[in-house]
């Protein structure tokens, strides 16, 4: 009864049962996570004792670091990557008045439906070296034994390229429908040039877009298991590869949340650069 | 003169085949006659397809369909208030309840899973590992799109045939059945889509919390890829890209989901 009386506590009694789910399964968690992260451990069990060491002990061996920083670089990469391709899919796709439309949209989020784990064995396929792309070099240049493209970074980051895709392309088609297309026409009715109303009208109009996709496809790929764990190997371990490593042949949780913390922080990062540069987030 | 566009259009027509080029690669592996990831298939054969289809793939792929199944009921149940309050509510914590009902996309669903691992440990509730661990990391990662999801169309809600109903004299719970309910049906079937689709494909928070015999699809194919690419994988790989396509396809006869994704950028 006393709920009828106060809007907060009814929204709040509510969602009382929701809320606390997350508080619960999701909260919690990460928090004893990141907390975990700073103590120290002996002997596997959890001790009071604040401590660094677990961050030191990462950053201070070059393995970790090493796959720290390929992280990086590969979600960096990735993040660029993507943008540039989901651009011009994105424009088409907001522009085109063909009827096929829905089609083609569908036609560009289909891989969505697909698990990352079947598509990454898709460019196992093709890229291994008894695959299609080996085969075809071998049989143009019969002296060079075919084509090595697997394990290799350049690999996982044309495996996250293609799982990620789908996001720039929403990210962007978001931002280019808030575009007015009668802006572009009436620069070309000033006699700017296809390049500059691209340059000066479309892409400052929509670059919230492109900045968005950017940090999401960035976020995504950083904490990617899948796609490493099958077009790389060994030499080319990454956070997420190490995680699994840490917790299951390597049984050390504390060194397993310290590099999960690692990429709790990068996402938060990430998240806070977004919001400050004003970028798109859109969510699928 | 030039055709408009044409060089985008063959970018644009490039772009698509590099799309859509792993999945057909990976279905036309399946056929080959020879038990290697040949591409081009060498010859072609079934048997990988009979293979597929043991007890051994389909176990793993029903489970999954059932946790995916539950996990998108609960997200879609425990949604529909988060969304309704945030939409309609105007109360202090308002941002902390969006925060958390979105932080689920913004940290990484692998951390999330090694996390509740420990936090199960912790709590001694080790056993619960295979479905119900299981299902409370899906519900986690499923809830952003079902609470987003109803929110759309809780948005666009005439704002009149509510209060019409209230002012006719039907009482709130009633105004709710009769009116509120069937208007964003749409938005709940199309979150409880999403949140399907979501955890059917996601294997990065069930990778720490599966036990033997209890084991989502996409787990037991990437445990299985260590041992070799073997054409039967790629006919299972097939086979659950399949089971989402045909959820989308029916659901999609009923209600325009659809609207959904390409209309989510009023919000975004």
């Amino acid at each position: 009864m006393y709920a009828r009386h106060c809007e907060a506590c009814r929204a709040w009694l509510m969602v009382a049962l929701p809320a606390g789910f997350l508080l619960v399964f999701f909260v919690a968690p990460n928090a004893f996570l990141l907390t975990s992260s700073f103590l120290k451990s002996e002997s596997q069990v959890l001790t009071n004792e604040f401590t660094l060491q677990n961050y030191a002990y990462l950053l201070g061996r070059p393995l970790y670091l090493r796959a720290i920083l390929r992280s990086f670089w590969i979600g960096a990469l990735v993040g660029l990557i993507v943008v540039i391709l989901a651009y011009p899919l994105a424009f088409f796709l907001a522009r085109t008045t063909s009827r096929w439309k829905g089609l083609l949209i569908a036609g560009a989020l289909a891989p969505l439906l697909a698990s990352v784990v079947v598509r990454s064995y898709g460019w196992w396929v093709l890229l291994n070296r008894e695959g299609p792309l080996s085969d075809l070099v071998a049989a143009l240049l019969p002296d060079s034994g075919g084509l090595n493209l697997l394990p290799s970074s350049g690999a996982i980051v044309v495996g996250l390229v293609h799982s990620l895709l789908p996001y720039g392309v929403l990210t962007i088609l978001s931002a280019l429908n808030g575009v007015n297309p009668t802006l572009e026409r009436a620069a070309m009715s000033l006699g700017a040039s296809r390049l500059r109303i691209f340059a000066q009208v479309t892409l400052p109009l929509s670059i919230s877009g492109v900045a968005g996709g950017f940090l999401l496809a960035f976020s995504l790929s950083i904490s990617a298991y899948a796609t490493p764990a099958i077009l790389g190997g060994p030499a080319t371990a990454t956070m997420a590869t190490q995680i699994y490593e840490f917790m299951t042949a390597l049984d050390d949780w504390s060194l397993g949340s310290a590099m999960g913390a690692i990429l709790i922080f990068s996402a938060m990062t990430l998240l806070v650069i977004g919001a400050a540069i004003g970028a798109r987030r859109a969510v699928v | 003169m030039r055709r408009p566009w044409s060089r985008l259009r063959v970018l644009v027509a490039l772009i698509y085949v590099f799309i859509l080029a792993p999945i057909v690669i990976t279905a036309s592996v399946s056929f080959n006659a020879v038990n290697q990831s040949k591409f081009p298939p060498l010859g072609f054969s079934l048997r990988w397809w009979r293979e597929a289809l043991a007890w051994r793939w389909l176990q793993p792929l029903g489970f999954s369909v059932q946790l995916s199944t539950t996990a998108a009921l609960v997200a879609t149940l425990l949604g529909l208030p988060l969304a309704f309050a945030l939409v309609r509510g105007r109360f202090p914590g308002r941002a902390v309840l969006e925060a958390l009902a979105l932080g689920p996309l913004v940290l990484p669903a692998l951390v999330t899973g090694i996390a509740l691992l420990q936090f199960l440990q912790l709590a001694g509730l080790g056993g619960l590992y295979g479905f119900p661990a299981l299902l409370l990391g899906h519900v986690v990662i499923c809830l952003p799109f079902t609470v987003r999801t109803i929110a759309i169309s809780l948005r666009g809600l005439p704002a009149l045939a509510e209060r019409a109903a209230l002012s006719l004299g039907a009482s709130r719970v009633r105004t709710f059945v009769a009116i509120t309910l069937p208007l964003i049906k749409s938005g709940l079937f199309a979150g409880a889509v999403f949140a399907f689709i979501q955890s059917f494909t996601d294997y990065s928070i069930s990778l720490f919390l599966a036990r033997a015999g209890e084991q989502p699809i996409s787990v037991t194919i990437l445990s299985a890829l260590e041992f070799g690419f073997t054409p039967t994988l790629a006919a299972v790989a097939v086979l659950t890209l399949a089971v989402p396509l045909v959820l989308i396809l029916v659901v999609q006869h009923f209600f325009r989901i659809g609207d959904f994704i390409y209309g989510a950028e009023t919000r975004a």
